[in-house]
């Protein structure tokens, strides 16, 4: 029986795609079977990231509402025999999901594979959610900036009161990956510290990701960043993966920036 | 010369960390509502579930301004 993560964020345009196609790309590198689905009824995009926009066939509305079957819908990657893709529908209707489908289907994907992930959409409507009912974690993406912070708070907050596991008395896990760091900006007091973050979310951090072109470079080509062995958000993402998979790896410290390690360094001998 | 430039000015990292504190904190007080939201919701279930089936009810304080409101959804069971 596989875990369920959702990852999420409140304000949309964060990074939540990317991660969702970075995180569940790094766990099946790590030979455990993972399926990352697409919950952005309307705005599938995840399809893009991982390079398989032109494989969709069937979605996972054609799945729940029965006109295809799971095995016809699933995509597998071109980069990992472990990981597959289910695509959201294009559906303008967003009320095409209910409870009951997205627990058959969300059950049915559990028995098949060890990670289940799901990219929710933005915001905090019925599509959100549907994504985290059922979810056993969630992972939430920010910026290190208010507008996203402050959403973020509210997503958590709805997740705490709709997650069927919080209804029936258990936990749903929590975990925080603070996404776009500038090093300089943080060093010179004009970014928010993780540290800060953390204590107004007061959540768990899973990883921090440092700002890097390598992204943009990467969705360009439907190619993740995660395979990019010298982007370094492609680092944090294998590192971030690891720990999903239940390695023990430090946290690295991306909010010191190259000139800023140099610096200390420098102070050392000073 | 960096200090010297900013000197006696805040940065705009801790200017954010305060304003989101507050935000965040009265965020959470509208959201949460009142400590007796969960026996008004097993109340109103049990008013409504007199005459229709009921899954769940939800409440939430809203403000907007100098008014404030309660919405509350009730959801049905079809199926009852």
């Amino acid at each position: 029986m596989g875990i369920v993560i959702a990852v999420i964020s409140g304000k949309g345009g964060v990074g939540k795609t990317t991660a969702t196609a970075n995180l569940g790309l790094g766990i099946a590198l790590n030979g455990k079977k993972c399926v990352v689905v697409d919950f952005d009824i309307g705005q599938r995009n995840l399809d893009m990231i991982l390079g398989l926009e032109n494989r969709v066939v069937y979605d996972m509305v054609q799945v729940m509402d029965g006109d295809a079957n799971i095995k016809q819908a699933l995509i597998k990657s071109k980069v990992s025999p472990n990981l597959y893709f289910l695509a959201a529908s294009q559906t303008k209707d967003k009320s095409v999901l209910s409870s009951n489908k997205v627990e058959k289907l969300i059950t049915d994907l559990k028995e098949k594979f060890d990670f289940v992930i799901l990219d929710s959409p933005a915001g905090i409507e019925s599509g959100f959610e549907h994504t985290i009912e059922f979810a056993d974690a969630a992972i939430i993406v920010v910026n290190p900036e208010v507008s996203s912070i402050r959403d973020a708070d509210r997503a958590i907050g709805i997740l705490d009161s709709k997650s069927a596991k919080v209804k029936n008395g258990e936990e749903v896990l929590k975990w925080l990956i603070i996404n776009r760091i500038v090093a300089d900006m943080v060093e010179s007091g004009e970014m928010l510290k993780s540290e800060d973050i953390l204590d107004i979310l007061d959540i768990k951090l899973i990883g921090k990701i440092p700002e890097d072109k390598g992204v943009i470079d990467a969705s360009n080509q439907g190619k993740p960043v995660v395979l990019d062995k010298k982007s370094i958000a492609g680092q944090a993402y294998t590192r971030i993966s690891g720990r999903l998979c239940g390695q023990k790896i430090d946290m690295q410290n991306v909010e010191i920036s190259d000139s800023g390690l140099f610096k200390r360094i420098a102070g050392i001998f000073r | 010369m960096f200090s010297f430039f900013n000197f006696g000015k805040k940065k705009s990292a801790s200017v954010a960390k305060d304003r989101l504190t507050i935000a965040i904190m009265s965020d959470r007080d509208r959201t949460n509502g009142y400590p007796f939201m969960d026996e008004m919701k097993a109340e109103i279930m049990d008013v409504v579930q007199k005459y229709v089936g009921v899954r769940g009810v939800e409440i939430r304080k809203e403000i907007d301004g100098e008014i404030e409101a309660l919405a509350i959804d009730v959801e049905l069971d079809k199926n009852a």
